[in-house]
């Protein structure tokens, strides 16, 4: 195994972790908290790559601050709505969010 | 990291360091220690990217993520109520059939990684360009993205103030 191998398992590791916390979990904010831990799994191996392919050198980071900048607004806005939803159901349980059924 | 080789004794802890924090996070039950444990995984992703040679991902890191995005997610705590009670009301239903499979793919995507081949050979020491190289890229050949990027956080930040706001405020 080389460098980069190790690099990209602990990506694959954190973003099936995030992505249990999506799956499982029933807060609200917890799930944009494991959202925010599958894209820093993605920024990872990006990073990762450009550091040791020659092909893409210097274009990983540069990626992966367009996917920062792309998740603080996303956490914002996912944020408001969570707020929103609190407001009018005072909960924070992803089955609250049932308006839209039938 | 001078040379940008593999340090594998540091990359060792900073990796259990990042993964024992990430299960902290989906399994804690009370959601303000989820938060501090998200915290500190963001540290040592930031950890990781100096490890990569890439700081200024690394700082960047540091300033958003660990900045200000904690912040807002520790906002979003304060706001409401913390939920009380016994562990499972913590997972959904479908968190039976959830862990297998994520367990599943975890275990299917390592395998494949460790037995691939890289169709182009692989560096062993960093390719990753020091920070004149790499605003070069970012203002020259990545300056429209860079714009839009703008464009798409000044969206966001209007669309945040307009979802928040309550209703009555509104007429």
């Amino acid at each position: 195994m080389s460098a980069i191998d190790w690099y990209l398992v602990l990506a694959t590791l954190l973003f099936c972790i995030g992505a249990f916390g999506v799956l499982a979990r029933r807060n609200l904010i917890l799930i944009v908290m494991s959202l925010e831990l599958m894209l820093n799994a993605v920024n990872i191996a990006l990073v990762a790559f450009s550091n040791f392919v020659p092909g893409v050198a210097g274009k990983g980071p540069i990626f992966a601050l367009f996917v920062i900048t792309i998740a603080a607004a996303e956490v914002t806005i996912g944020l408001a709505i969570v707020i929103a939803n609190y407001r009018n159901r005072r909960s924070l349980q992803a089955d609250s969010f049932d308006e839209l059924k039938g | 990291m001078p040379g940008g080789d593999f340090h594998p004794i540091a990359f060792s802890i900073i990796a259990a360091w990042i993964l024992v924090c990430g299960i902290g996070v989906v399994t804690f039950k009370n959601i303000v220690h989820s938060a501090v444990s998200m915290v500190f995984c963001f540290l040592g992703v930031a950890a990781i990217y100096l490890l990569l040679n890439a700081s200024l991902v690394a700082i960047i890191q540091l300033l958003v993520y660990v900045g200000a995005i904690s912040v807002v997610i520790l906002f979003a705590i304060m706001l409401t109520e913390a939920q009380e009670g016994e562990y499972r009301l913590f997972f959904n239903r479908q968190s039976i059939f959830a862990f297998p499979l994520t367990v599943a793919v975890a275990v299917v995507v390592t395998a494949i990684l460790v037995s691939s081949r890289y169709p182009q050979p692989i560096s062993l020491k960093s390719l990753t360009p020091n920070l004149k190289g790499l605003a070069t890229l970012l203002f020259n050949v990545y300056v429209f993205p860079f714009e839009l990027v703008s464009l798409v956080l000044l969206a966001a930040m209007i669309g945040a103030i307009v979802l928040a706001r309550r209703e009555d405020e509104l007429q």
